[in-house]
Order: C-alpha cells, then sequence, then structure tokens
C-alpha cells in the first residue's frame, strides 16, 4: 500500500492543496491574495513532482482501476501548468469583474484534478467520478459572473446538456457491464473479442457523451453561447484543460475494444465511418461558421470546434497503428500552449464583458500596442498553423497519421478547411495591422503576471515550431494506448 | 560534388540581417538596408560564381554544393541545401531583387521602417530557404513562410482597400500550397506504406512518385501543379494578381514580380519535372496551351490597362507564360533557357517598378492617359526607362530577346501552335510597353510641376548607378548565353 501511495504522490499533493487553499479561502475571505498563491504554488509543485517522475513502464493501482505511466503523469503535470498559466495570467479580469473571490482558486484546483484523474482512470464508474468532479467546478466557474444573464445562461446550459450526458456516459457503462460483466478498461477489452450489440451499442454511447464533451459537430451547439457566457478565464480553461483531458479519455475509451478480433470487424467498419463524418462535420462548421463570428469568444469557440476536427484526424490514423496516436498528443500539446496564450490576452481586453470582446476592438492595436499585436500574430498565425509556429507541425502530424491510415479524402477536405480557417485568423491579423483605429475600439490592458504568461507561451510555441525535436522525441516515447 | 557547410551562412545571414535592423535607428533604416543586401549579394555571387560562371556542365557540376544537416529526423526532414547550376541563379535573383526593393523610396522608410526592413530580410531568408532545400518539408516551410511577410508589406504600406486584396492574394495561394502539402503527404504515406525509412528529401521521393498509380499520381501531380500555377501565375489561376500589384507598396511589388514569381517556375523545374514526368508528359499538350494562352491573354489585359501598375502587372504574367512555355516542354534545353529568361524577367521587371516608383515620387498620381511631359522634366529617368522597356519587349541584344528566342526555338518541335500563339504574344508586348511609355513620358509638357516641385531632381547618384550597372548587365548577359545553356 506504502508503494502504492508513493506512485500517487502527485495527485496527493494536489489534493492536500485542494484542502489547503480551500481552507485559506475560508479563513481569509476578505483577501484572495493568499488563495491565489496557495493554488499557484500547489499546481506548480504538482506540475514539477509529476514531471519529474518518468517511470519507465504503466503501474496500475486500487484494483487496476487507477493507471500510473508516464502518459498519466505527463497529463497531471501538464494540465497544473496550464492551471498555473491561467492562475498567473488572469488574475487581473477577476478583479476587474469584480468576481475575484477566493472560491475561484479551489474549483480550478478541483477540475484539475477530476480531468487528470479522468484521463489516469481504466475503470468506467471512476472515469465517470472524476468527469463529475472536472464538470461540477466547470458549471459553477462558467456562472461565476452571477449578475450577468448571459453568465447564468451559460452554466444553466452547460449544467442541463453536460447533467444529461453524464447519465449518457452511465447508461453506456451499464450496457458495457450488461455484456461483458466487467467495468475495467482491460476486462472490457479482453471480453470485447466475442463482441454483441450490447457492447456495441454501450460503447458507442460512452463514445457520445464524450465526443459532447470535446464539442464534435453535431454534438457542438453548446460550445459558443457557453463559450460567450463564461468568465474569459473560464472560457480558456474549458478551451484547454477539459478540452485536452476529455479529448484524451475519448482516444482511450474509443480503444478500450479490441478491433482486432473477427467479430468486431463489422462494428470498426461503422465506427470509422462514424467518426470520419464527425471529423469532416466539425471541420467545416467550425471553419465555416468561425468566419461569420463577430465575438471574438464566439470565434475562438468555432476555432476549438475545428480543432477537434484535426485531433479527430489524428485518431482516425490511430485504427491502424498505435503509433499515429502520438499525433494526438503533439497536437494536444502545441494546442493548449497556443489557446492558453490567447485566451490570457483576450483577458486583456477591458471592454464591458456584458457586450462581450468583439473582433472590431482588435482594430488598429499595432498603432497603440505593437508589442500585444505581436504576441496576438504568433498565436494567431501558429493556430491557422503557418511555418515556424507550433501549429504547424501540430497539423503536420495529424495529417500524416490521417493519410497513413488511408483517409485521404478527409485529409483533402481537412486541408480545404485549413484555408478557410486561415481567412478568419487573417482577418483578425488584418484588423490589427491593417486599419486605423476607430474610437468605438476597445481598450486593452497589460499587466506584468499576464505578460509574463503570453510571453512564454509565444517562446514555447516559436521555439517548438523551429526546433521540435526534443518535445516530439519525447511526446512519440508516450504510449497513449495500449 | 563538394559537401561544404559554407551554404548555410545563405540562411544565416538574412536572419541575422532581419534582428540587427530591429537595432538599427530608423533614419539611417534605407542605407542599412541597401548595405546589407548588397554585401548580401556580393556574397552569394561569390559563393555561387563557380557555377554561375562555368562554361561547361561538368564544371558547374563541379562547383555545386549540397550541404546536408540533420533536423527533424523525427520526420525524415533534413536541410538539406543544394546549390547547383539551377538554384544559382534563383539565389542570386532572390539577393540582387532584395537590394533594389530596398532601394525604392516611400512610405515604408516612414511609417515603421524597422518592421519593413526586418520583414524584408525575413522574405530574403525564406525564398532561400525554398530556392536551396532539397527537402520537400523544408521547402513547403521556406514556399509558405514567404506569404507572411508580404501579407503585412501589402497590408502596412498598402494603398485603400488593400484588405481584400490581400486575402485573395493568401488565400488562392494558401489554397494552392496547401494542397500541395496533402500531395507531399500522399507521397510520405506511400513510403511509409511500402515500408522504407521515411524521407522528405527529392532524390527519395522520386521513386515513390514513380510508383504510383496512373491516376494517385494524376492527382499528386495535380496537388503541385495548382500551388505553382498560382504562384506564377498562369492565366486562369491569376485574379489574384492584378489588385494586389497595384495596392502593393513599390518594394512589395517588386519582390512578388521579380521573384516570388520564380517560386513557381523553380517549383515546377526542380520539382515537379522529376517527380512526374509521365504525367506532365500526358498533359504536356494541355500545358503548352495554358502557357501559352497566358502570354496572349495576358498581353491584352495589359493592353486595356490604364493604369501603369497593373499594365506592368499583367506584362509580368504574358512574360512567364514565355518562361512556362519554356518549362513544359519537358527538355533540358527548354528549362535552361526558361531560367534563363527568368533572370532577364527578374532585372527588367524589378527595373520597370523600381523606375515606375521613381516617376511616382516625381509626379501627381500615375494614371495613364493624362498628359505629364515628364521625359522633359526627367530625360536620364526616362531615357533609362526606354532601355528597359526595350528590353522588356525582348530587342535582339538584351537578356530577354536571347531568353525568348531561345524559349520559342525549343518549343516549336513539340508545340507548333501554341509556339505560335505566344510568338504573336510578343508582337503584343511590343503595342503595350510602346502605349506604356508614351503616355507616361510624352505629351504636353504638364504645368502641374509635379510632388517635389519644379526643382525635383532626376534620377543621379547611387540609384542612377544602380539602374546603369542592371541594365549593362541585361544587355552583356545578352550576348553571354553560353553561360546559361551550359546544361545541368
Amino acid at each position: 500500500m506504502s508503494a502504492e501511495f508513493d506512485l500517487l504522490g502527485p495527485w496527493i499533493s494536489l489534493c492536500a492543496g485542494i484542502l489547503l487553499t480551500l481552507l485559506i479561502s475560508v479563513i481569509r475571505t476578505e483577501s484572495k491574495r493568499p488563495a491565489q498563491i496557495s493554488a499557484l504554488i500547489t499546481v506548480v509543485g504538482t506540475a514539477v513532482l509529476s514531471l519529474g517522475k518518468q517511470p519507465s513502464e504503466a503501474a496500475l493501482v486500487f484494483a487496476g482501476s487507477f493507471e500510473i505511466s508516464s502518459l498519466t503523469l505527463l497529463v497531471l503535470g501538464g494540465l497544473c501548468a496550464l492551471a498555473a498559466m491561467f492562475i498567473l495570467g488572469t488574475g487581473h479580469y477577476l478583479s476587474r469583474e469584480r468576481i475575484h473571490i477566493s472560491d475561484y482558486y479551489h474549483l480550478l484546483l478541483i477540475l484539475v484534478l477530476g480531468a487528470s484523474v479522468m484521463v489516469a482512470s481504466r475503470n468506467l464508474i471512476l472515469t465517470f467520478i472524476a468527469l463529475e468532479v472536472m464538470s461540477l467546478p466547470a458549471y459553477t466557474l462558467a456562472g461565476f459572473r452571477r449578475n450577468d444573464s448571459r453568465s447564468n445562461e451559460a452554466a444553466l446550459k452547460y449544467f442541463i446538456l453536460g447533467g444529461a450526458m453524464g447519465a449518457v456516459f452511465l447508461l453506456g457503462s451499464s450496457f458495457v457491464f450488461g455484456a461483458t460483466g466487467t467495468l475495467t478498461y482491460s476486462g472490457v477489452f479482453s471480453a470485447s473479442k466475442s463482441g454483441g450489440v450490447m457492447l456495441e451499442l454501450g460503447h458507442l454511447l460512452l463514445l457520445v457523451s464524450f465526443l459532447f464533451k470535446v464539442a464534435a459537430a453535431p454534438l457542438h451547439f453548446w460550445k459558443p453561447d457557453v463559450y460567450e457566457g463564461a468568465p474569459t478565464p473560464v472560457t480558456g480553461i474549458m478551451a484547454t484543460i477539459i478540452t485536452a483531458a476529455s479529448f484524451l479519455t475519448l482516444v482511450r475509451l474509443i480503444h478500450m475494444i479490441d478491433y482486432g478480433a473477427a467479430e468486431m470487424g463489422n462494428y470498426l467498419a461503422w465506427l470509422k465511418s462514424a467518426l470520419r463524418f464527425v471529423t469532416v462535420a466539425s471541420l467545416i462548421v467550425g471553419s465555416t461558421v468561425m468566419i461569420t463570428q463577430r465575438s471574438l469568444k464566439r470565434l475562438f469557440a468555432y476555432s476549438s470546434i475545428t480543432h477537434t476536427g484535426y485531433l479527430m484526424l489524428g485518431v482516425l490514423g490511430s485504427f491502424d497503428s498505435g503509433a499515429s496516436a502520438s499525433s494526438v498528443l503533439i497536437y494536444l500539446c502545441g494546442y493548449c500552449v497556443m489557446s492558453t496564450g490567447a485566451f490570457v490576452l483576450l483577458a486583456l481586453s477591458k471592454s464591458p464583458a456584458d457586450t462581450g470582446t468583439e473582433l472590431i476592438d482588435l482594430t488598429g492595436l499595432m498603432k497603440r500596442s505593437p508589442y500585444l499585436t505581436g504576441l496576438w500574430t504568433i498565436f494567431l498565425f501558429s493556430m491557422a498553423g503557418m511555418p515556424f509556429t507550433v501549429g504547424f507541425f501540430a497539423k503536420y502530424f495529424v495529417f500524416m497519421a490521417s493519410m497513413n491510415g488511408g483517409e485521404t479524402v478527409v485529409v483533402v477536405i481537412a486541408a480545404l478547411c485549413t484555408v478557410v480557417g486561415a481567412y478568419a485568423y487573417l482577418r483578425a491579423i488584418a484588423l490589427m495591422t491593417m486599419r486605423e483605429a476607430a474610437p468605438t475600439s476597445g481598450e486593452w490592458e497589460l499587466t506584468p503576471g499576464s505578460q509574463l504568461v503570453a510571453v512564454g507561451a509565444a517562446v514555447f510555441v516559436l521555439f517548438l515550431g523551429i526546433i521540435p525535436n526534443a518535445m516530439l522525441q519525447y511526446l512519440k516515447g508516450i504510449p497513449l494506448i495500449h | 560534388m563538394e559537401i561544404s557547410d559554407s551554404l548555410s551562412f545563405l540562411l544565416t545571414l538574412p536572419l541575422f540581417a532581419m534582428v540587427l535592423s530591429l537595432v538599427v535607428p530608423r533614419a539611417v533604416q534605407r542605407g542599412y538596408a541597401i548595405f546589407a543586401s548588397l554585401l548580401f549579394l556580393a556574397l552569394t555571387v561569390y559563393e555561387s560564381s563557380g557555377i554561375l560562371f562555368a562554361t561547361s556542365a561538368a564544371t558547374a557540376a563541379r562547383f555545386a554544393v549540397e550541404h546536408q544537416l540533420q533536423w527533424l529526423p523525427q520526420i525524415g526532414a533534413k536541410l538539406s541545401l543544394r546549390l547547383d547550376s539551377v538554384s544559382a541563379w534563383f539565389v542570386v535573383m532572390n539577393a540582387l531583387t532584395a537590394v533594389i526593393a530596398f532601394s525604392s523610396k516611400g512610405v515604408w522608410y516612414r511609417k515603421s521602417p524597422k518592421l519593413f526592413t526586418a520583414l524584408g530580410f525575413f522574405l530574403l531568408f525564406g525564398l532561400n530557404t525554398a530556392f536551396l532545400s532539397q527537402d520537400l518539408i523544408v521547402f513547403y516551410l521556406g514556399y509558405e513562410s514567404v506569404f507572411i511577410p508580404m501579407i503585412f508589406m501589402v497590408g502596412i504600406w498598402g494603398e485603400n482597400q488593400k484588405a481584400s486584396a490581400v486575402f485573395r492574394f493568401f488565400l488562392m495561394s494558401f489554397l494552392g500550397s496547401i494542397l500541395m502539402l496533402v500531395s507531399v503527404f500522399f507521397l510520405l504515406s506511400r513510403q511509409v506504406k511500402d515500408g522504407g525509412a521515411v524521407s522528405s528529401h527529392l532524390g527519395s521521393l522520386i521513386p515513390v512518385a514513380g510508383g504510383l498509380p496512373e491516376l494517385h499520381a494524376k492527382l499528386a501531380f495535380f496537388g503541385f501543379f495548382l500551388a505553382f500555377a498560382i504562384k506564377v501565375p498562369l492565366v486562369p489561376f491569376h485574379s489574384w494578381l492584378k489588385d494586389v500589384y497595384v495596392l502593393a507598396p513599390f518594394p512589395a511589388t517588386i519582390w512578388m514580380s521579380a521573384i516570388l514569381s520564380k517560386l513557381g517556375v523553380y517549383g515546377m523545374i526542380r520539382f515537379v519535372m522529376p517527380l512526374f514526368p509521365q504525367t506532365m508528359g500526358t498533359y504536356q499538350g494541355v500545358l503548352m496551351a495554358i502557357a501559352a494562352c497566358s502570354v496572349v491573354y495576358a498581353a491584352l489585359l495589359a493592353y486595356r490597362s490604364n493604369q501603369p501598375k497593373a499594365l506592368l502587372a499583367y506584362s509580368s504574367i504574358s512574360h512567364l507564360g514565355f518562361v512556362m512555355l519554356g518549362v513544359f516542354t519537358m527538355k533540358n534545353q527548354g528549362a535552361l533557357s526558361a531560367i534563363f529568361l527568368s533572370v532577364g524577367h527578374t532585372m527588367v521587371s524589378a527595373l520597370l517598378f523600381f523606375l515606375l516608383s521613381k516617376i511616382d515620387e516625381r509626379s501627381e498620381g500615375l494614371d495613364l492617359g493624362v498628359p505629364r511631359g515628364l521625359s522633359q522634366q526627367f530625360p536620364v529617368l526616362f531615357t533609362a526607362l526606354f532601355v528597359v522597356m526595350l528590353a522588356s519587349v525582348s530587342l535582339p541584344g538584351t537578356l530577354n530577346f536571347a531568353g525568348e528566342f531561345l524559349v520559342l526555338l525549343n518549343s516549336w518541335p513539340v508545340s507548333t501552335l501554341s509556339t505560335v500563339v505566344a510568338g504573336f504574344g510578343a508582337v503584343l508586348g511590343a503595342a503595350y510597353m510602346l502605349k506604356f511609355y508614351q503616355q507616361m513620358g510624352f505629351g504636353a509638357s504638364s504645368t502641374d510641376p509635379g510632388k517635389q516641385g519644379a526643382h525635383a531632381e532626376d534620377l543621379s547618384g547611387f540609384e542612377l548607378v544602380l539602374v546603369f550597372l542592371l541594365i549593362m548587365a541585361v544587355v552583356v548577359f545578352g550576348f553571354q548565353t553560353s553561360i546559361f545553356l551550359k546544361g545541368n
């Protein structure tokens, strides 16, 4: 047992940090600074602890339902690092919106805990619990601007739909249990050799609930409204931490079935065409609707639907070779950093929150702040997949994965969608650099914390865009699926 | 062939100059940019002189340099740079274009000059990456990164309503290049399927492309062809060009017409010809016809233009039609004469736009059909323009004449009809250029003294020397055809 606790160290330290932060926020209600510092120390400490460990092989604890491996430790460390970036980079937004209260921090930490456990889980019940642990703080955080009806709408919409999808997940779990008599991933994997409609239906329901979480079209409709209504840092957290964890869980759920078995051949073919449809739909819906958006948050909502589509390209490629699954990890790594940078910058907008930050607020930004324009340009170019940014290599790997999986037509469609999407990003860049500022265009303020985070993210994006060797070497060595 | 690492300076120096330009004071940016690009030109010519001035293919091959640097073993991409009798010309043209573009004066040296110079050097870097790389992924990175400075140059220093022109330029070019990338991916995935080590080096992709089934080869060819046809541009794909040439600031126009268009020519010669010789052979008739139509159609459009920048833009497409006609002959001599004509086109079209920018500095508005009588006011400038114009209409004795003549000579046996049609375009070329010159320079002397008053200076000093040397080069190389025709 003590060995297990030793392995679980990073998660335990995160839990301890949550309790500490909660305690501080109860004791020191008048100031939020102590809670912020406590949360920051917790996530940084956990990130260091988990990234420092490099177990050569996976260990399963708690009766095979919790996996401790290089992947799950990387996910925990990565999510904590993202959380640290948000805590450091967006505190001023909360103050400006008068929602800077201590509760924000322990809710955020609980969300990170849920997200990291969800990826580490090898048991459907634990996955469900972790899903709820991740989602409940997210619903609350989305409604943090409680005097704003949009924020309330976002929270309610997210809660009801998220809750319904949680129920779908449970229904799927019960079907899978009925068919196989087990809830562990490995048990389902070995039982799936005999096939069966019940198992297929249950598996499908599990996938549907997570396709909803990552907002793959046609299950994307909630995303723009929730993104727009939630406070900007929370939107950023949804776009990065929740998306990354949900996507990795989705990949693991997809691969909990043994597709090598003869009985699953039909199901595999059917599932592949369904996923192909989801991929193409996400790409087309995301990129085409993105160019009509005026609100920056909605634009990023559709942009993240497109990114889901690109990630699905990697998943499509992963059926034939497990190595292609690492393309998903590479894409997520690049995507999370550039999105974090973009949302930290978005939180700098001083436009009144009830109208939201519009594309028009970027107009003529270069005259007012060349520095901020440079940072925006780097992140937007990276999202468009331009060379010398991490976005290019992220796209390279998912395109290659899908191409190796024989999905040439899907890749061509994805390439065309890249062009359409690039137009949306270029439009934002054009507004900043090619137009004169209008009196109506919004104000932006730079704070030291956000500056540090944004510059760090930008350096990361450019560095990995030119010399990604170390990252590729590291991420390719991490087995995403077994 | 010699393996050397002396080539990497062709990539690192522009980047170094780019960083330095952010430190150099605003007031001396133009001087710095010209000086640095001249220095770079000298170094480039020195590095490739052995190849450029060799009189036989064997000598040139002896001087060819290949430089390999491990970059991304995970995806099989190497930084393999190759300077040989094809790329040497393009690299030198690139450096030369930078000198001419940086020499033009205008708003770009008043409003954020540091950014302008930095973008210019980045462009130099991106183009050199594309021209030198033997690796298709690295080539794509260079090819695609060229958009970034171009978008900003047009967007920041361009004229009104530039945004839509920028978008059209970007979207069409990006559409082409991403389909090319998909084609590269397709070839790479075939390599994976065949079980070989993944490498995006041209040499290892040629056998893969050769082994493709016919339909697949055609589709992959189409991806490459579309990218380069949009870049050149050939006629059905040229709709992005006019607006962006007209609205762009002069240096950006110089870069686009003189060297960015050559990316298409280079890509076609370097990559498409060796990768898809059979498919290209199948479509040769169509390709030749497209090139010939480009010549004539663009010439007609040029004749109809009443904006000098648009006229020169269409004239540029028209001449590039000749270049592509030479490429599509798919013969060694045809490709060589296409490179030959490319060099002439680079110098002449850069000079034309450069001189036009000088006229723009001295005159109120540039529309044709308004008599200004500027030739009396600025005799030196207009004499230079006259000589360049003659080179542009391929007067015998100039580089362009020799180039066009050789192209037509080589294309005649391949497709007589296309050759005749293209030859007709050459006649139209004389018509619109004479119209251009007459309306810019002659006519009743205007009472309007121009932007800089009656005492505006004629072409002089550094600019005069630069123009004179370039004109000399156009004439001298016109007689020295042997250095181009040595084979590759």
